[in-house]
């Protein structure tokens, strides 16, 4: 999933000032691309269908069991049932929004922590960047479902939200670095320099002469974040390290799928659902990033 | 000192460093439950219905096997040298089955299927990206589309996908495993005939997603290469379009083996999931057996055996990128 | 080389082109440096691409033409442009030589592959060879042949592109602000560089772009002074630096030649406003709204380039009346100009 993390791009050629995408905005250039309208659309839908449908279809109960093992779909049973005789459908709705919790809430986690590490990093340069980017650089490097697992042990009883902050707390490095070479960059600016002789603090300047400048970049790695944050949490689930208490998530469907071999039984309706709406939130995640990354950065516009 | 000599170095400390911080994590993670670690597995073992005499072999032999009334350091430093006589510890499930071995049997499995899958990946996915950038037009928009969304796909969700698809609703391939179940792994023809029959599906769901990644980073590195000033420069002077173009790919292909170093850790982990859903006879079938069984040991050897395997390919693609970018092999020579 | 009523044009999404070439003459004798000077964004960079045959994609050529002894170029023909004239008959040094090298290919290798794709023959010993005598002739090191863009200075990259830009003995050489990213004594190194190729015969006209007229004034033996997509004064260097016919001449060359601080603040007041939008250029001259001489005929005709002298040529309503005045024998308002 190399694809899900931002990548190190040449300093300074992504800095295009406020102004100036303002300036564009006018002259009527930067229309959204119907690839933003599509995704826009998409995620709409899977928050529609998460969120609202439980509540319009009164199906508020996942694990009522409602029919034998694996009953195929039916008027009854929209999607059949899964191994413990459990209504698919409504595992699906309970499934996609405990994921989109834990990937906002993970996403969130891992921006702030990105944010506040790169910026730190980038603007104070010299040994505090060195410290900061070799550490980033080694968490980078170690595979980060292995962390996962080994966190996933100690902590014996996982809630939605230890889940999501487990997840943020592992994946936040590749932000860091963006961000980083983001600031460093913004650094050197004429206005960063005005404000400084001005007596502004480090924070103040953080705050008020970088962040601002950086406001895209943020909400680009935000929703990377939330989309690798969603596939994270349902690989862990999948391994039998999810959520516990009866929550339901994709992942966690997934995991009974797999040990109660409907794959290979042919019992599609109890793993096709979850596989293709995984793959739909996580492909309308990364099609909003591009999109936006292009609207931000004509650069990667064709002619 | 000469530049070359410099990077391997810093690479090497680098390498040093992260593998000792890699052993500290694996030691320590699991470890962070307050109060007394092998209680609080012992009763979680319990309350999920394993047996008193299991729990009782369980605690005996956590507290042989790591000095568990010593200070945390100690029993770190135990473990450290456990670690250097090859001693990962004993399973609880199967008992008195080495870690060691259990990971020996399953190992050779999935370095032949994640190996090859990374480096034939990571090609054809480069050369798809930069072919996309260069031509442009329909078959830019065709690749660039259909490899943002292969590389969307949760590697794990192709997986299922690909085996209902070939094994079930269309038998071509073998359903399960490495091999067939008549059989038992040898060095034969036939044994190689028929683990290659099994190999073929595992391979191309992994083989698809890197291909997926890699094209859409090599085409943004491509796009970005082809408008610098060196390509104008060149074309100006005559030189002929795929000489450039041959510029070009060179020197987009550089930050993608840098990428390549970053994301085997990604790569890896996530080929231990496939392995589980084609039920693969490799390491991660192992850890999800592990995993349901609360068999401790073994979870954290095949975490560790994970993670010494990314660190080395790391370190060894490190290495490689300083012979492959002129700059840092210039150096080596003592050029200035 | 000459160039007849050239104009040129990028197409932009809201449908209006942008005319950055409009209707451009002038022409290179053999062994002459031609400097085109200009503020940023008059057309200037956009003129360069044209004649060194490397148009961006979106830059339409749409009238006249040009052409270098027998080969001429059409708006008909402007994109199949036979590959091997670039390089061989015109070389274009570009404005940021810094970067103009690929950063992971030794200098010797690049050279090669420039001969490489003119002379299908030449093997590798032979090419490099020819570019350590062609560096050793210009008294530099032939060392360079074996280095990384990397490990060489800002100066000595930018004379290693020179070399190879020249290294196919082009006609024209074209140079587009080549000396901006330099420091003083690696512009004169250039320069010199310069003069050398042409005295040396490697090349034989070079046309020299550049906002720097100062620099201009040492190297061209002609000046045209480009505003908004156009010439509007063109002649012999000492005639333009010494006697400016054109306000817009006027303005450059009292803005940079005497660097004096009082000076300085008179540019501005001499020169209000900015260069012309080229998706809507003022009507008439284009000058008009930034000048003080300017009249009401001015903002309805265009006036034409007409002789002045010789060899000058000026596109100015006001210069006309000046001159008719003179040769009508009013020799005061001509020192009075002289004085403005």
């Amino acid at each position: 999933m190399s694809a899900a993390v931002p990548r190190e791009q040449p300093a300074g050629w992504r800095a295009a000032t406020l102004g100036s995408r303002i300036a564009r905005m006018r002259l009527g250039v930067a229309v959204p691309s119907g690839r933003f309208r599509f995704s826009v659309i998409l995620l709409g839908a899977i928050v529609v269908f998460a969120v609202l449908g439980p509540i319009v279809l009164g199906r508020d109960d996942p694990l009522k069991i409602v029919g034998g093992l694996y009953d195929p779909p039916s008027k009854a049973a929209w999607l059949g049932t899964d191994n413990f005789g459990r209504d698919v459908f409504t595992q699906l709705m309970h499934g996609t929004r405990t994921s989109l919790v834990i990937g906002g809430i993970a996403g969130a986690v891992a921006t702030a922590i990105g944010v506040v590490l790169g910026t730190v990093a980038g603007f104070r340069g010299g040994l505090v960047e060195e410290a900061l980017m070799g550490l980033t650089n080694v968490i980078l490097t170690i595979p980060s479902i292995v962390v996962l697992i080994l966190l996933s042990i100690a902590v014996g009883n996982r809630s939605i939200v230890t889940m999501a902050i487990i997840i943020g707390v592992t994946s936040w490095p590749w932000t860091a670095r963006a961000i980083r070479a983001q600031t460093s960059s913004l650094r050197t600016r004429e206005h960063v320099d005005i404000a400084r002789m001005c007596g502004a603090g480090t924070l103040s300047l953080i705050a008020w002469e970088i962040l601002p400048f950086m406001l895209s970049y943020v909400v680009l790695a935000f929703v990377l974040q939330m989309a690798s944050g969603i596939l994270q949490e349902a690989a862990l689930s999948l391994l039998g390290l999810g959520p516990g208490d009866g929550t339901i998530s994709l992942g966690i469907m997934l995991h009974w799928s797999l040990r109660w071999e409907s794959v290979r039984t042919g019992a599609w309706w109890a793993f096709v659902p979850p596989t293709v709406l995984l793959t739909v939130i996580a492909f309308s995640l990364l099609l909003l990033q591009s999109s936006m990354d292009e609207f931000f950065n004509p650069r990667l516009r064709r002619k | 000192m000469t530049r070359f000599q410099r990077y391997l170095l810093f690479k090497t400390i680098w390498f040093i460093l992260a593998f000792f911080a890699a052993l500290a994590a694996n030691f320590f993670l699991p470890r962070m439950i307050p109060g007394n670690p092998v209680d609080a597995i012992v009763a979680r073992l319990a309350a999920g219905g394993t047996e008193a005499r299991a729990l009782q072999r369980v605690h005996e032999t956590f507290v042989r096997e790591f000095n568990l009334d010593q200070p945390a350091w100690k029993q770190f430093l135990t473990y450290l040298g456990n670690l250097a006589h090859g001693d990962l510890g004993t399973s609880f499930a199967i008992y008195p089955a080495p870690v060691r071995d259990l990971i020996a049997d399953a190992l050779p499995w999935t370095v032949a299927l994640q190996l090859p899958a990374i480096l034939v990946g990571w090609l054809v996915g480069n050369i798809l990206g930069a072919i996309a950038a260069y031509r442009g037009g329909w078959f830019d928009r065709g690749a660039f589309v259909s490899s943002l969304f292969v590389s969307a796909v949760p590697y794990y969700c192709l997986a299922i996908l690909l085996l209902y698809g070939l094994t079930v609703h269309w038998p071509i391939f073998p359903s399960s495993g490495g091999y067939s179940y008549n059989r038992s792994p040898e060095w034969s023809w036939s044994f190689i005939g028929d683990a290659l029959h099994h190999y073929w599906l595992p391979f191309f769901s992994l083989v698809l997603i890197f291909i997926g990644g890699q094209a859409v980073g090599m085409r943004s590195m491509a796009i970005y290469e082809l408008g610098s000033d060196y390509v104008g420069f060149a074309r100006s002077l005559g030189v002929p379009d795929n000489r450039v173009v041959r510029y070009v790919f060179r020197n987009a292909m550089l930050p993608q083996v840098t990428g390549l170093a970053l994301s085997i850790g990604v790569l890896a982990g996530g080929a231990l999931i496939t392995e589980i859903v084609f039920s693969y006879p490799g390491i991660g079938t192992v850890l999800f057996s592990a995993i349901r069984q609360n068999d401790y040991p073994v979870i954290q050897g095949v975490t560790l055996i994970v993670l010494i395997m990314v660190l080395f390919s790391n370190f060894l693609v490190d290495v490689a990128y300083g012979f492959i970018d002129p700059r840092i092999r210039a150096a080596q020579r003592g050029e200035r | 080389m000459w160039v007849a009523d050239l104009v040129a044009a990028y197409a932009t999404a809201s449908g209006r082109d942008i005319r950055a070439v409009d209707g451009v003459t002038f022409d290179v004798q053999e062994g002459e440096v031609l400097g085109i000077v200009g503020e940023s964004g008059c057309g200037k960079s956009t003129l360069a691409s044209l004649l060194a045959l490397v148009p961006p994609r979106s830059l339409q050529m749409l009238g006249g033409r040009f052409g270098i002894d027998d080969h001429v170029i059409s708006p008909e023909t402007s994109d199949r442009i036979p590959r091997e004239w670039r390089g061989k008959l015109v070389a274009l040094l570009p404005q940021r030589a810094m970067n103009s090298l690929n950063p992971t290919a030794r200098i010797g290798d690049f050279a090669f592959d420039v001969l490489r794709a003119h002379e299908s023959r030449v093997t590798r010993r032979q090419a490099i060879e020819r570019a350590r005598q062609r560096l050793e002739q210009l008294a530099l090191p032939p060392r360079v042949l074996e280095s990384y863009p990397h490990q060489l200075s800002g100066g000595m990259r930018q004379r290693v592109v020179t070399v190879i830009s020249t290294l196919l003995n082009p006609k024209v050489l074209i140079a587009d602000e080549p000396t901006s990213a330099l420091d003083v004594s690696s512009q004169k190194a250039l320069v010199l560089l310069l003069q050398r190729l042409l005295d040396e015969g490697y090349i034989s006209r070079i046309i020299f772009i550049t906002h720097d007229l100062p620099l201009l004034s040492n190297i061209a033996d002609r000046i045209a002074v480009f505003y908004a997509g156009k010439i509007v004064e063109i002649g012999p260097t000492k005639q333009i630096v010494d006697e400016p016919q054109h306000p817009y001449t006027r303005a450059l060359i009292s803005s940079t030649l005497v660097p004096e601080p009082r000076v300085r603040c008179q540019r501005l007041e001499g020169l209000p406003g900015a260069p012309p939008d080229l998706r809507m250029p003022p009507p008439g001259c284009r000058f008009h709204p930034r000048c003080r001489y300017a009249t009401d005929i001015c903002a309805r005709e265009e006036p034409p380039l007409t002789a002045d002298g010789d060899d000058r040529l000026v596109a100015c309503w006001w210069a006309n009346a000046q001159r008719q005045n003179v040769e009508g024998g009013t020799h005061e308002s001509r020192a009075a100009v002289g004085l403005a």
